[in-house]
């Protein structure tokens, strides 16, 4: 059986795929990775299927030992990187958006990650845990999916499903592309569905006022902080479905972004959603990062999500064999000796 | 109540960014809502309506989730109505009747006796109540298998908590307004804790992990502790298996058995 052994977990690494899909009329959260675009980028890398199960690092600290040669891929991160030894036992610096094949024994770490909360590492043949309702996600709060429905922990041995039988096989080279460029740094939501029941200075401020992330930050939602958004009554609502990216407001006016294992029905006023293609985005953002809102209609919303898809396409497209890794520091040593 | 092309503007149609679309009976008699929004989402299920990928109904209204790569709000929400179209809020004969065990009070209860003290009445009287009423899912939520019950006896009314327990244990049965929850897992917390169930209304390891579908009746009855425990072993050794009545397939009403 191929598999990896993780040595060092980090503090919020989970076995993440696309999630448990159609299930929340059962309170089955949906769940799956807060960052599908960067877990199908480090899939394609890796010569996986889209919809393979990633090792999803939200803070980063994550080290582990391949039991078999096998093909990895970091995404999600800009400024992240992975160590990994190469044959003779000298570690290499392995950016993100490049797949980097490994020889059975050897390690990779990636360090705290600098620029993002949401890193996937893909490794080739997928991670293969038991499937519930069609998913091997994990869902920590609802103790679903994964590895008996937690995050993972120091120790733990993953088994890894068969290499994808692509034309290159065992042997395949080693690939880059290009990150998907978010369009604009605000975070774009379309007001509603409970808008009504708030003040119009509630959603002026949402949009004009600046809103910080706090560190209450998980799979579940983000806590933000800023000035409050008054409602016109209360806050309570007859408990109704929910979708990612809801901007929920409890009574006392502080917005909760609710993210991919949030609860599937709630019974709090909702100001405003955030669109499909900015929840990637948010999703990577960290605590103490100010988030700026910006209105716009569903049409726009639906081009906007169409024009993301299309790049994504684009860059999976455009994939190509990369570069061998330079050991610059092995070049060093060779300049001693002459 | 049936929508038919008279009333059917009442129903509102709202945005939940390009993922959701919200077919909502809010202007409609709120059982009504409830069965509306339960019946749209078979509806388009059994359609498997293009780019839908969830449907959840809430307690006054339907959660279209969808796919805006594959699909519009525009077509989505045309479909809706149209589907809405025709919808009969006394179509329940789909529904199943769950008659099921409870241990009220002692630890597995720490509120009951705060619930009969606020309504004046005995411990007694609440089982008796809690007992006596059939209740219907109305939606299911918040964690997996987890069904909001009504129908509580109005003399058992209690708001939720003021303050949320922190740790509910799994199994616990809570009341609050006129509901009645059973905590599929532990979790923190607020409904008043009257008893426990010994069969597991989520269990990711059953062919179905999920027990309770919205739609279903369910009429609960004491055990003490002692019937408790061999309810929950014959459970596990499957000597018990739990069964609804009224089911489409078992319509002579076979019972859900007892323990031993």
């Amino acid at each position: 059986m191929r598999q990896i052994k993780i040595l060092t977990s980090g503090p919020h690494t989970s076995i993440q795929d696309f999630g448990r899909i159609g299930h929340q009329a059962l309170g089955v959260p949906e769940g799956g990775a807060l960052d599908k675009d960067s877990m199908r980028l480090a899939n394609a890398l890796v010569g996986n299927a889209p919809d393979q199960s990633v090792l999803e690092v939200c803070m980063g600290g994550l080290s582990f030992t391949v039991l078999d040669d096998c093909h990895i891929a970091l995404t999600g991160t800009a400024k992240g990187q992975l160590t990994v030894q190469d044959e003779t036992g000298i570690n290499l610096d392995v950016p993100s958006y490049r797949s980097i094949a490994i020889k059975k024994g050897r390690s990779v770490r990636l360090g705290m990650l600098p620029d993002s909360n949401a890193a996937v590492i893909a490794i080739s043949g997928g991670i293969d845990v038991p499937l519930l309702y069609g998913s091997m996600a994990t869902s920590p709060n609802a103790m679903i999916g994964g590895l008996n429905g937690r995050l993972l922990q120091d120790g733990d041995g993953l088994a890894l499903g068969h290499p994808p039988s692509t034309e290159d096989g065992e042997d395949r080279a080693e690939y880059q592309l290009s990150a998907v460029d978010d369009d604009t740094s605000s975070i774009r939501v379309v007001f509603g569905p409970q808008d009504s029941r708030f003040t119009d200075e509630a959603k002026s401020r949402l949009i004009n006022d600046d809103y910080t992330l706090t560190p209450v930050l998980n799979r579940m939602g983000m806590r933000l902080d800023g000035p409050p958004l008054p409602h016109i009554d209360n806050a309570d609502i007859p408990s109704d479905g929910i979708v990612k990216g809801s901007i929920q407001v409890p009574g006392n006016g502080i917005p909760i972004i609710l993210l991919a294992d949030h609860q599937t029905t709630g019974g709090y006023t909702k100001i405003a959603t955030v669109i499909s293609a900015d929840l990637p985005k948010l999703a990577r953002m960290r605590p103490g990062e100010v988030l700026k809102f910006e209105a716009v209609d569903v049409e726009t919303a639906e081009k906007i999500a169409r024009a993301r898809e299309e790049n994504l396409m684009r860059a999976i497209k455009s994939m190509m064999p990369a570069p061998p890794l330079v050991d610059t520091a092995a070049l060093y040593r060779l300049g001693d000796t002459t | 109540m049936k929508i038919t092309s008279q009333n059917i503007d009442k129903i509102n149609i709202i945005p939940s960014s390009d993922q959701g679309v919200i077919v909502d009976f809010s202007s409609f008699d709120a059982d009504d809502a409830i069965i509306f929004s339960r019946l749209l989402a078979q509806r388009l299920r059994d359609q498997g309506l293009k780019g839908m990928v969830d449907a959840i109904p809430g307690m006054n209204n339907l959660l279209i989730c969808y796919d805006s790569i594959i699909t519009s709000h525009e077509t989505i929400a045309k479909e809706a109505l149209s589907h809405a179209n025709g919808l009969d809020a006394s179509d329940q004969s789909a529904s199943r009747l769950w008659r099921l065990p409870v241990c009220y009070g002692g630890e597995f209860g720490p509120d009951l006796e705060e619930v009969a003290q606020e309504n004046s009445l005995s411990p007694e009287d609440v089982i008796t109540r809690h007992t006596a009423n059939e209740l219907t899912v109305a939606i299911m939520g918040f964690l997996p298998g987890l069904a909001y019950m009504k129908g509580v006896d109005e003399g058992l009314y209690r708001p939720r908590r003021s303050s949320p327990r922190q740790h509910v244990p799994a199994l616990s049965l809570g009341i609050a307004m006129d509901q009645t929850v059973i905590y599929p897992l532990a979790s923190p917390g607020g409904w008043n804790l009257i008893g426990r169930v010994p069969f597991h209304p989520f269990d990711a390891h059953r062919a179905d992990p999920v027990l309770f579908r919205a739609g279903d009746r369910v009429q609960f009855f004491a055990v003490d502790q002692a019937e408790y425990h061999e309810w929950q072993e014959g459970l596990v050794q499957g000597r018990i298996n739990l069964t609804p009545e009224n089911t489409p397939e078992n319509t002579n009403g076979n019972s859900t058995g007892g323990a031993g």
